[in-house]
């Protein structure tokens, strides 16, 4: 009975922050001033802050449900209370492959650059796994140092191909901190199909994924094709993770906090775990964004920056907790 | 036992140790000729005792005082104290994987560097950059709950305050001018392109004073490998060796920092590389400071003369293969069963 509760009081959550992020921004605009242009008000400039805050919004909200499903997912197929998709590699693999296309094309991180960072987040996702996957039992920290040191290796090719070219890394500069502003709804549409495809796996995934928390043999004995939901669900992730990772650069954290929100709200029923933790994940980032806005006036803290200084007392909390070493 | 601890005591140097540290040395001494010498700008092997020896004219003397000179000095000694400080963290925790680099000392350190620039101009960036290596460590400390015993929770929180410490630094890059961004991208890098004589000698200092103090810790660090109650036995404070082990660790890879930037797993692999060559746990702090001054001059040495590595950071270098040799020992440790 909690969870449709959670749920509403999510889809509230939402709305606020989105009024938030359109009321709030660099500059201080009068809100009554701003909804007189959305009912009809001629007003150009005030028109033109209220798009580029209306994509932002969008955006942040597809960006921030993304990485929360990607880790919903990350962390039920590896039973690993730590997963994330940054911390899994899937962010810089998507930023090697992006930057690369950059470098090669000299063109900058476009729409279409979804459909590069996925194949180069798969491959790492990939590699990652067969790196720290072995054992059974202590996956978790094998897991996390093997993406630990793709993501120093795949690091270290990234930096040396901005640093060589000026030209990428002006671009690169802002795109890899993970920001949200800058970007029109033309990403949006570039990045729906993967991100459609992620979330429909996720939904379809999870009556599995409730089995899979029972241990694979209890698993298998109700039927779960462990491998085939195992494999999907890290496909999901990734399709996910990289299409989050093309919109907005590199953000971490959302994707490892925001399931144990949802876990706290909703209980262990991934049916409702999924789309509470879509909802989350999006008030999330939207809510971090608008803090980036508001703490730096006139400037902004990039959303990245913002969820990385949230995020990892999260982490050490984890840590210090002693989930992440059980 | 006994019987070896008293000769250890009495001679803390090990044969193969010393055999180590002079076929190290020499090939210092030989990838810096090569660094100096090698090159269109390089200074000409014949002229090159002449110039060490206060002859050098016109361009050798710019060569040798404002381009290479300060350059290899800073590679061999931040290399030196980057192999120091992991010999000494590697020796406290037990674990090659409880190195400064794991730990986030350097993202720590660079934190600091980047804050002191930009916010705290009146603080010398050295100073910044040990304090925050001691920021990482302490949170690491705190946040680990145990303080650096257990390897795994020690990493993991590591990798929380590295990835909190990036994001702080990436602010920083994110609001300066581009030109200075680019500049601090690259010094974040860990880059020896822009090496100076202040660098020098901070490194200096900093090896001068951190290096014959370490050199008097790795027997009570050995005698704390038999475990902490046979070693207090012993007469040796546990956590006391420990905390100076750790507090020296902290200021030779802050110092380091200052000097080139975070040059990342080279205080990582360096003891490694010393311990497993030598084949004894006896390989001490000198080896692996030699073995890290080695790393640091070949990195440089290849970021200068190979063609595909034109300009880069050498710390882009050093963090390509030691991820890859982070990834070696990672599976090795696996398969053991340490993890």
């Amino acid at each position: 009975m909690r969870a449709p509760a959670a749920l509403a009081g999510a889809l509230a959550g939402l709305a606020v922050v989105t009024a938030a992020s359109l009321l709030f921004g660099g500059r201080v605009t009068p809100a009554a001033d701003l909804l007189a242009v959305l009912t009809g008000a001629p007003d150009p400039y005030l028109e033109a802050v209220l798009e580029s805050r209306f994509s932002r919004t969008v955006l942040g909200v597809l960006v921030g449900s993304a990485l929360a499903v990607a880790g919903v997912l990350i962390q039920a197929v590896t039973r690993n209370p730590l997963g994330d998709p940054g911390l899994l590699g899937v962010t810089v693999g998507a930023s090697a492959a992006v930057v690369t296309a950059a470098a090669v094309t000299g063109s900058g991180f476009g729409a279409g650059s979804v459909w590069i960072a996925l194949p180069g987040a798969l491959l790492t996702v990939l590699l990652v796994h067969v790196v720290g996957g072995r054992s059974r039992e202590n996956g978790t920290v094998g897991l996390l140092l093997a993406g630990a040191v793709v993501s120093a290796v795949l690091s270290a090719y990234v930096q040396a191909m901005t640093l060589t070219r000026p030209g990428v890394f002006d671009s690169f500069r802002f795109w890899v901190i993970g920001a949200l502003g800058g970007r029109d709804l033309s990403v949006a549409a570039a990045i729906a199909p993967a991100l459609v495809i992620g979330l429909g796996l996720a939904l379809v995934l999870s009556p599995s994924l409730n089995n899979l928390a029972l241990g694979d043999d209890v698993a298998t004995g109700l039927g779960t094709p462990v491998a085939l939901v195992r494999a999907t669900g890290i496909l999901a992730a990734a399709l996910l993770g990289a299409a989050a990772t093309a919109t907005a650069g590199p953000i971490s954290f959302v994707g490892l906090a925001v399931p144990h929100l949802a876990r706290a709200l909703a209980g262990p029923d991934h049916r409702w775990q999924v789309p509470l933790a879509a909802l989350l994940g999006g008030i999330l980032l939207v809510a971090a964004d608008v803090l980036g806005r508001v703490v730096a006036r006139p400037g902004e803290v990039m959303v990245g920056i913002v969820t990385a200084l949230l995020g990892a007392p999260f982490l050490l909390l984890a840590v210090r907790r002693g989930w992440a070493t059980r | 036992m006994i019987v070896r601890l008293k000769h250890t005591v009495a001679l803390p140097l090990h044969r193969g140790s010393v055999l180590y540290c002079w076929v190290t040395a020499l090939a210092v001494l030989a990838a810096g000729v090569a660094t100096l010498c090698l090159g269109r700008l390089g200074i000409p092997l014949a002229d090159l005792p002449s110039a060490l020896l206060g002859g050098a004219e016109g361009k050798t003397a710019f060569v040798l005082e404002r381009l290479r000179g300060p350059r290899l000095a800073t590679a061999v000694l931040t290399g030196a104290l980057l192999g120091l400080s992991g010999a000494l963290f590697q020796g406290v925790t037990r674990n090659p994987l409880g190195s400064p680099d794991v730990i986030g000392l350097g993202a720590g350190a660079g934190a600091g560097v980047a804050v002191t620039s930009l916010h705290a101009t009146g603080v010398p960036t050295p100073v910044g950059a040990v304090l925050g290596a001691a920021v990482a460590a302490l949170l690491v400390h705190l946040c680990t709950g145990t303080g650096f015993r257990s390897p795994t929770r020690t990493i993991v929180a590591g990798i929380g305050v590295s990835a909190a410490a990036y994001a702080l630094t990436q602010y920083v890059v994110s609001v300066r001018l581009r030109d200075a961004a680019a500049q601090l991208a690259a010094y974040l890098a860990g880059s020896l392109n822009a090496a100076s004589a202040r660098d020098v000698a901070v490194a200096g200092v900093a090896l001068a004073v951190t290096l014959p103090l370490a050199m008097t810790l790795p027997v009570s660090m050995r005698l704390l490998e038999m475990g902490d109650e046979t070693a207090a036995g012993l007469g040796v404070d546990p956590d006391r060796v420990r905390t100076a082990a750790i507090v020296l660790s902290v200021v030779a890879a802050g110092a380091a920092v200052a000097a080139a930037g975070p040059i990342a797993f080279v205080a990582l692999t360096a003891p490694q590389i010393a311990r497993r060559t030598i084949g004894s746990a006896q390989a001490g702090v000198l080896p692996a400071a030699f073995t890290g001054a080695l790393i640091m001059v070949l990195a440089d040495l290849a970021a200068q003369q190979v063609p595909a590595f034109d300009g880069l950071p050498v710390g882009v270098l050093t963090l390509g293969v030691g991820g890859c040799y982070l990834g070696h020992l990672l599976l090795d440790q696996h398969r053991k069963g340490r993890l």
